[in-house]
C-alpha cells in the first residue's frame, strides 16, 4: 500500500464514524423531511404526495402561520438587541478590576443554567394579574396593572422581559473578547487624549467586532427558533402554549404543535424548511453586512 | 481495483449494514420472557393510581399464569407522542388508553371490539352502563372502547358563599337567567379586609364552558355531515355572546385574565359552569371548602349541551394476542375496578356501581348531591366525533374566542372568523367523514 492509499484509509477510518453518523442522523432526516413537506403524513397512514399543498395552506389559509411569523419577528427585533446590549454592558462591568469579580460573573451567569420551566413558573407569579408581585407593587402607588400574562398586548413583551433575565452565554463570549483586547492600545489611546467613550468606540468595539458579530448571528438564529420559553410559560399558567389569541405563538412553538401535538408531519416539515430558508437568508445577509463593520485584524 | 475505486463499494456496504441494523432494531419484537409466557404491552399515563394498576396487573397475571403484562408508563403530556411513535415503528402497544374524545383520532389503530363485546355480553353487562356512556363507547354502531370512568359537565357551587349571600342553592329548574341573577348577588369587591368574590368562573383557553352555551342556545360546531364548521350560525353566536357577556354585561365573571388563581378552591369564585371531576380530589383536600354540584342551568333552546366524556381502554388492531389482551381489557374495566375508581373520587360508568355509591354516601362526602351527577348524564352529549376536533378547537377556533372575551371581536365576528378558519382547515385536511 502506497502512502496515498494509506493516508486515504486512515482518513476514512477516523472520519468515517462521524460522516456515517451525520449521514444517518442529520442528512437523511433532513432529506426525508424535505420529501415529507410535499406529503400529507399524520403518522397513522403512509405519506401521500400532495405537491405544494402544505406550502400553499401555510402561506394562504393557515390562521396561525402569519401571526407566528409576526410574533417571532417582533421578539427577534426587540429581544436580540436588548439581550446583546445587556450582555455587552454587564461584560464591560465584569471586565473591570473589581473585588469579587469571579463571584459576580457567576451570579450573572446563574440564570442561564436554571431550567426554563422553573424560571417560567416564578415569572408567571410575578406577572399574575390578580395578586401577582408586580401588580401589588403597582397597586401601592395607585396603578391598576393589566393582566400581563393573558393580555395579547402584554403577553409578548412579558416574554421578552423574561428572556432578558438570562444572557449568560453571550456575556461570557463578550468577556473573552474583551480580555483579548491588548492593554497597550488603551494606553496609546489614553495618551492621545481619548476619553472613555472614544476608547470604547474606536478601540474596544472594532476589536471585539468578530465576537459581537458572532453573538448577533447566534442571537438572531436563537430568537427565530424560540420554543421552550413560550412552551414553559404557557404550561406554567396551565394554558395551551401560544395564547392568548396567538399572542405568544412563536414559529418554533407553532411548528412543534403541528408536528408533535397534532401530528401533521408534512405540514411541520414544510414549516421547518421555510424556517431553514429564512435563517439561511438572514445569516447570508448578516455575513454580507458584516464585511463592512467586522474587523478580523488581518 | 485501487482503494479509490473500492471506496463507493465500501461506503455502500457500511450504509447497507447500518440501515439493516436500524431496521432490525426497530422491527424486532419485544423479547419474550424465558418462561414462555405471552407478553401483552399496555401503555398508560403516569397517574396517582399507578400502584393500584400495578396491583391489578399482578392480580391478572395470577389469574392468567400464561400471560405477562408489560406496562409502558408515559407522562400524560407525552402520551400521544409516545403512542404514535411506537405505532409508526410497527410496535403499537396491545392495549391503550382512549376515550370518546380521542376515539375518532385513534381509530386507525383500534380494533373493532363488537364481536368480542357481543360474545361476552353476559360477563360485561352492557345494560349496566348508562345509555349515554354506552353511546360514547361506539362509533357508527360499533364498539371500540370499554370505559373505566367518565366526566360530566356540571354546575359547581360554593355552599358557604350562597348562604352568606342569602341565596337558595341552585336547583334543577335553573336557567341562564337564574345563573346571572345569583352570580350578581354573589359578586362583590373587597370588603372588611376580605378579598372580593366573583359570582361565576369563566373557563378560558379551551372549549370547556363556551361549547355548553353554544349547544344550549341551539348551535352546533359542525354541520350534520361534519364537513363544515357552523360556529357562525345565529344560534352558536348567541351562545358565544352569553359567554362574553358574563363579564362585559352581567359582571358575574372576572374580565379576561383577572380571575383569581384557583379561585373556586380559594373561595373567591362561587360557581363553575362545566368544570371537571379530575379536580374533585383537590377540592376535597380543602376542609373549609363546602362545595356541591347541580345539573347545568338550561339555555334558551335546551338543557342539553353539557359535555360527557368517557375514559377507558381500547385494543390495538395489531395486538399479538387478541384474546389475552381482551381478557385484560375486561379485567381493567370490570365492576370492581369501576367501584375502586369511584371510591377514589371518580364517577361511575355502571349503573350498579352508581346505585351502590349513592346508597353508601356519607354526610361528610363531597359532592353531596351525587344524584345530580347521574341525572346530568340525561342532558349530556359527547363532543363532535371529528378526528381534528381537538386541534380545530384549541389551535384555530379558540384564538377567536380569546379575542372575543378580550373585547377585540364581537361574538358575530368571532363566530364568523372561527368558522372561516376552521373551514379552510377542513378544506385542506378533510373532515373525518371525507
Amino acid at each position: 500500500m502506497n502512502a496515498r492509499r494509506a493516508q486515504l484509509l486512515w482518513f476514512w477510518l477516523f472520519a468515517g464514524p462521524a460522516v456515517l453518523g451525520f449521514a444517518c442522523f442529520s442528512l437523511w432526516p433532513m432529506l426525508y423531511s424535505l420529501w415529507l413537506s410535499f406529503c400529507r403524513y399524520e403518522v397513522v397512514a403512509p405519506p401521500a404526495f400532495i405537491g405544494l399543498r402544505n406550502y400553499s395552506y401555510l402561506l394562504k389559509s393557515d390562521p396561525a402561520f402569519w401571526p407566528s411569523i409576526k410574533v417571532t419577528l417582533f421578539f427577534t427585533a426587540v429581544q436580540m438587541p436588548l439581550s446583546i446590549l445587556g450582555a455587552l454592558g454587564v461584560a464591560l462591568l465584569l471586565n473591570q478590576p473589581v473585588r469579587g469579580r469571579g463571584f459576580w460573573r457567576s451570579v450573572y451567569f446563574l440564570p442561564s443554567i436554571l431550567p426554563q420551566a422553573a424560571s417560567a413558573a416564578v415569572f408567571v407569579y410575578i406577572f399574575q394579574a390578580d395578586g401577582g408581585l408586580l401588580n401589588r407593587v403597582l397597586g401601592l402607588v395607585g396603578i391598576a396593572g393589566p393582566a400581563w400574562n393573558t393580555s395579547p398586548t402584554w403577553a409578548l413583551p412579558v416574554l421578552v422581559i423574561v428572556s432578558l433575565w438570562s444572557f449568560g452565554y453571550p456575556m461570557v463570549i463578550f468577556l473573552s473578547g474583551l480580555q483579548s483586547v491588548p492593554r497597550e492600545l488603551y494606553e496609546a489611546a489614553h495618551i492621545d487624549g481619548a476619553g472613555a467613550w472614544a476608547r470604547f468606540r474606536h478601540v474596544t468595539l472594532p476589536l471585539i467586532s468578530p465576537v459581537l458579530f458572532f453573538n448577533i448571528v447566534m442571537g438572531i438564529i436563537g430568537a427565530l427558533k424560540v420554543f421552550d420559553l413560550a412552551y414553559a410559560y404557557g404550561a406554567a399558567q396551565g394554558l395551551e402554549p401560544g395564547g392568548p389569541a396567538r399572542a405568544t405563538l412563536f414559529y418554533g412553538l407553532n411548528l412543534y404543535q403541528q408536528a408533535f401535538t397534532y401530528f401533521h408531519m408534512g405540514l411541520a416539515s414544510a414549516m421547518a424548511w421555510l424556517l431553514f430558508a429564512v435563517i439561511m437568508a438572514i445569516t447570508w445577509l448578516n455575513f454580507r453586512l458584516g464585511r463592512r463593520w467586522v474587523h478580523y485584524g488581518d | 481495483m485501487n482503494l479509490r475505486h473500492r471506496e463507493p463499494l465500501l461506503w455502500s456496504a457500511i450504509v447497507a449494514l447500518a440501515v439493516a441494523g436500524f431496521w432490525w432494531a426497530g422491527r424486532a419484537p419485544a423479547p419474550e420472557p424465558a418462561d414462555g409466557r405471552k407478553v401483552i404491552t399496555w401503555i398508560s399515563f403516569i397517574t396517582p393510581l399507578r400502584d393500584y394498576y400495578e396491583a391489578e396487573v399482578a392480580a391478572f397475571e395470577r389469574a392468567h399464569p400464561n400471560v405477562h403484562v408489560r406496562i409502558i408508563w408515559a407522562p400524560q403530556s407525552e402520551y400521544h407522542m409516545k403512542f404514535k411513535t411506537l405505532a409508526a415503528a410497527g410496535q403499537a402497544p396491545d392495549l391503550f388508553y382512549s376515550g370518546d374524545v380521542w376515539l375518532r383520532y385513534l381509530m386507525p389503530f383500534m380494533r373493532d371490539l363488537t364481536p368480542l363485546v357481543k360474545r361476552d355480553d353476559a360477563e360485561i353487562g352492557l345494560d349496566d352502563y348508562f345509555p349515554p356512556i354506552r353511546a360514547a363507547m361506539q362509533q357508527d354502531g360499533r364498539y371500540y372502547v370499554l370505559p373505566e370512568t367518565t366526566n360530566v359537565a356540571l354546575l359547581y357551587y360554593n355552599r358557604r358563599l350562597f348562604a352568606e349571600a342569602g341565596l337558595a342553592e341552585p336547583n334543577e329548574a335553573w336557567t341562564w337567567t337564574d345563573l346571572v341573577r345569583a352570580g350578581q348577588k354573589l359578586t362583590h369587591t373587597e370588603r372588611d379586609g376580605q378579598p372580593g368574590v366573583w359570582g361565576c368562573s369563566r373557563v378560558e383557553g379551551w372549549w370547556g364552558e363556551w361549547l355548553i352555551y353554544v349547544r344550549q342556545a341551539g348551535g352546533k360546531v359542525f354541520s350534520p355531515d361534519g364537513k363544515r364548521c357552523t360556529l357562525d350560525s345565529p344560534e352558536a353566536v348567541a351562545g358565544l355572546k352569553f359567554f362574553a357577556e358574563k363579564s362585559s354585561r352581567y359582571g358575574i365573571s372576572a374580565p379576561a385574565g383577572f380571575e383569581p388563581l384557583n379561585g373556586f378552591v380559594n373561595q373567591r369564585v362561587a360557581m363553575i359552569v362545566g368544570g371537571h371531576t379530575n379536580y374533585w380530589p383537590n377540592y376535597n383536600q380543602v376542609p373549609a371548602l363546602d362545595w356541591d354540584v347541580q345539573i347545568l342551568p338550561a339555555g334558551p333552546a335546551s338543557r342539553r349541551g353539557g359535555e360527557l366524556a368517557i375514559a377507558g381502554y381500547a385494543m390495538s388492531k395489531t395486538a399479538r394476542y387478541p384474546e389475552e389482551t381482551w381478557q385484560l381489557l375486561k379485567f381493567l374495566t370490570r365492576r370492581e375496578t369501576v367501584a375502586e375508581v369511584v371510591a377514589r373520587g371518580g364517577i361511575a360508568v355502571r349503573r350498579s356501581v352508581a346505585e351502590a355509591h349513592l346508597r353508601n354516601l356519607r354526610p361528610s362526602d363531597r359532592p353531596r348531591h351525587m344524584a345530580a351527577v347521574y341525572h346530568q348524564m340525561d342532558f349530556a352529549d359527547p363532543i363532535p366525533r371529528d378526528a381534528h376536533f381537538i386541534e380545530l378547537m384549541l389551535k384555530i377556533v379558540q384564538a377567536e374566542i380569546d379575542r372575543m372575551i378580550l373585547g377585540e371581536l364581537t361574538p358575530e365576528e368571532a363566530g364568523r372568523r372561527a368558522a372561516a378558519a376552521a373551514n379552510a382547515f377542513l378544506a385542506t385536511f378533510g373532515s373525518s367523514d371525507s
